[in-house]
């Protein structure tokens, strides 16, 4: 379609057909001030701060919402737009608690800017004196209706984003309330605390408590990095003050998630209270003792050296990065030929076809079949796209030996025997998009081929970076009892690999590589310190085979070493030349 | 030319304002080429002379019958006035008592506190009486300038001074000199 022409501020600005003013505007660079808005939710055009004032328009118009047409001259401040934009502020200043020297958000509150930016120097209104009651009842963020605008950022992002509709307005008026449910504390509400309600809030009204009243807005730096506890791999900003991580937020232009996080990853990866490994251990006369990297190094090295590869044993969290998992494979596989390997979360299942789907094309599919495949519980974003397509009119269908969170949304739900159906009504779809998880069976992949190349497929694996683990043959079956010297990347899994200390032979040579103490690296001879996700960089393969890159907010704890830099210094000492495992992975530029 | 004649006072404040107003430093001293201050809560004379004085600066919040009676005798007496800090522009944070009501906030203070034995709510006809609700100076008197801050920064006072004694009034408060907290 052709473009068209509109003036604003007598500038020539050219847009699409259907584009609304603020777009066309934004475009052109022209600002114009918005509250409501947001550029991840619909446009509400419920404030009126963005009015503008458009030729033939007897009244001013909302930007956000106001198509530009042809040949349209708008205003964006002239007088009559600026006393109207005043006078919308200082009725939004007039109800509620806007001191802003008490506000946690002062400095990066979106209505005080507006304030600022339109002189509002004293109000106009009588002091409003009415006091409600914060809602502190959700374990990660908290809800203060005293700062509350109600602008309904916070409703559409549960509702149009996350697909989950716990906020909403009740009341009418002046007498509007934002409230969760049929008006329940939060706490006892539908919400999951994924806290993107929190991110979208132009005001204190939502705040996360982990970091409020920590720092000023204007003083805290951020690093864009991804979430590595689930293989999603989602972006986000580790938002950081004087060296401290204060919360994680939304990165809006992550690839993967468009800036959506849940609960795991927005607040519970940075509530991890387990006690750090700071320096390499070495175990004397059944005691850990305190040693050097270079001893506990020659000792690691010595000890795989002198082993023969029937009985050497390398097990690995799935939570390492691209270069240390390749480095695993260069020393454990290529250079010791180790007969055990694993890993402690499923592998990937084996499909007779490539999958070639990504996240992204969830919420642009007609027909959506989840098999065998729990995300609500194991990858929360991508139930979050799902819930959110089901709402635009997207058909969902389920094969699954029990419930998931998700049936409730599903038309139909098959037993896995029934299989066969749901294909059926996969060809039938124009857009369809198949989810499999890792428990899906041989049967049931060779069944899915017929909906190949139509379907777009995405196989969510358990695990975080297992897709690159499983391409370096890292994920076999491993039985720890039949080692004699083994080697295991812990990493910060959260207790998953715990149970298999009891199962490791009483006198097998453990060496450990992990964040945090646990039963596993008391039970190691050799405990390498190893930096958590917050303190190293590198590449991850996410489940739909993206390449993504982390980052490191922090410096490595106490002696800790990234994953890679530790396995990096053993390859050196076995003789390998680290730089050529590198050769063995995916390119990482994402 | 005969120099300018600025009066402060304060009402519910805390004295940071002026304290913020001294903290202008040697620039004080370029003021006084210009201005002369005739009474100020921090100099010997208090009150605003009869005969008036250019400028007005009012400090703090609307919080009693006394403040009232302050602000209309400052209004009074001068040309222009300035309301100074959030606390005079807005209520700031003596306006947090708005919240829990007047009442219930002098039986906190002056009963319930955890160390108060035998306490008494002051009561006294020298006494200015608490109001139902804190607010700013404007709701009281015509104010012609306003500049808010908690505190504003000497550069703020500098700035509007510097504006009022060049005759640019109304005082349009730039970005810089601009805040709410």
């Amino acid at each position: 379609m052709s473009s068209i022409t509109l003036t604003i501020n007598g500038q020539k600005v050219s847009a699409q057909p259907g584009q609304t003013v603020l777009k066309a505007a934004q475009a052109a660079g022209i600002d114009i001030p918005t509250l409501c808005h947001h550029p991840a939710l619909t446009a509400s055009g419920g404030c009126r701060v963005c009015l503008v004032e458009v030729s033939g328009q007897r009244a001013l118009q909302p930007a956000c919402t106001f198509p530009a047409t042809d040949r349209m001259e708008i205003q964006t401040e002239s007088p009559k737009v600026v006393r109207a934009r005043k006078f919308v502020l200082e009725l939004l200043f007039s109800e509620r608690n806007h001191f802003c020297m008490a506000c946690e958000m002062s400095g990066g509150c979106e209505l005080q800017t507006l304030g600022y930016r339109y002189g509002l120097d004293h109000w106009v209104y009588p002091t409003y004196t009415q006091r409600f009651a914060v809602d502190a009842s959700p374990p990660h963020h908290l809800m203060d209706h005293n700062r509350c605008v109600l602008c309904r950022r916070c409703v559409r992002a549960c509702a149009e984003l996350v697909g989950n509709h716990t906020l909403d307005l009740r009341q009418r008026g002046a007498h509007s309330m934002l409230c969760a449910d049929m008006d329940v504390p939060l706490g006892e509400s539908t919400c999951i605390s994924c806290g993107t309600c929190v991110n979208v809030c132009p005001t204190g009204a939502l705040v996360d408590k982990r970091s409020a009243f920590m720092a000023r807005p204007k003083d805290v730096a951020r690093v864009a990095t991804i979430c590595t506890q689930c293989s999603l791999g989602c972006g986000l900003n580790v938002v950081m003050h004087r060296g401290q991580v204060l919360r994680l937020e939304s990165r809006w232009e992550a690839p993967v998630n468009g800036g959506l996080l849940c609960r795991r990853g927005r607040f519970e990866a940075l509530q991890d209270s387990r006690p750090r490994l700071l320096e390499p251990l070495i175990k004397e006369n059944g005691r850990s003792a305190p040693t050097s990297w270079n001893w506990a190094l020659a000792e690691v090295a010595r000890h795989l050296h002198h082993e023969s590869p029937q009985q050497l044993g390398l097990l690995t969290s799935t939570r390492l990065t691209n270069e240390a998992l390749a480095l695993l494979h260069a020393i454990f596989v290529r250079q010791l030929r180790a007969a055990h390997r694993g890993t402690c979360d499923a592998a990937p299942p084996a499909l007779p076809f490539t999958p070639c789907g990504k996240l992204t094309d969830i919420v642009a599919s007609d027909f959506i079949l989840i098999v065998e495949a729990d995300p609500a519980r194991d990858q929360p974003v991508a139930s979050f796209f799902i819930k959110r397509a089901v709402d635009q009119g997207t058909r969902l269908v389920t094969v699954e030996s029990r419930s998931t969170e998700l049936t409730a949304f599903a038309e139909a739900s098959f037993p896995p025997r029934d299989i066969a159906i749901a294909v059926d009504l996969v060809q039938a779809a124009a857009k369809p998009v198949v989810v499999c998880g890792a428990g899906l069976r041989k049967s049931e992949a060779d069944l899915l081929q017929k909906t190949q190349p139509k379907a777009r497929f995405i196989s969510l694996v358990s695990g975080v970076n297992t897709v690159t683990a499983a391409a370096l043959g890292l994920v076999d079956r491993i039985d720890p009892a039949a080692c004699r010297t083994l080697f295991i990347a812990v990493a910060d899994e959260n207790g998953t690999l715990d149970p298999l200390a009891a199962r490791i032979d009483r006198s097998a040579f453990v060496i450990a590589m992990a964040s945090y103490a646990s039963p596993l690296t008391e039970r190691a001879d050799l405990v390498l310190p190893m930096a958590t996700w917050l303190e190293r960089s590198g590449g991850f393969t996410n489940t739909d085979g993206t390449q993504l890159r982390a980052h490191a907010a922090l410096p490595p704890s106490g002696q800790s070493r990234s994953d890679w830099d530790i396995l990096g210094r053993l390859a050196e000492r076995l003789g390998l030349d680290a730089r050529a495992a590198k050769a063995d992975l995916p390119r990482c530029d994402a | 030319m005969s120099k300018v004649l600025i009066a402060t006072d304060w009402l519910a404040a805390c004295a940071g304002c002026h304290m913020s107003l001294l903290d202008m430093d040697e620039r004080i001293l370029e003021l006084l080429n210009h201005v002369v201050f005739t009474s100020s809560p921090v100099t010997d004379l208090k009150h605003p002379p009869e005969s008036g004085v250019a400028v007005g600066v009012l400090t703090g919040a609307i919080s009693n019958t006394h403040n009232i009676e302050v602000a209309r005798r400052m209004r009074e007496r001068c040309t222009y006035l300035v309301a100074v800090g959030d606390c005079a522009t807005f209520g700031g944070i003596v306006a947090a008592r708005n919240l829990v009501g007047t009442q219930a906030a002098l039986k906190r203070a002056y009963l319930e506190t955890e160390s108060t034995v035998d306490g008494l709510i002051p009561d006294s006809a020298e006494l200015g009486r608490p109001l139902e609700t804190v607010t700013g100076v404007g709701e009281v008197v015509k104010v012609d300038i306003f500049l808010p801050g908690c505190p504003p920064r000497p550069d703020d006072f500098f700035y509007v001074f510097s504006e009022v004694l060049a005759g640019r009034i109304p005082v349009v408060l730039p970005q810089e000199h601009f805040r709410y907290d």
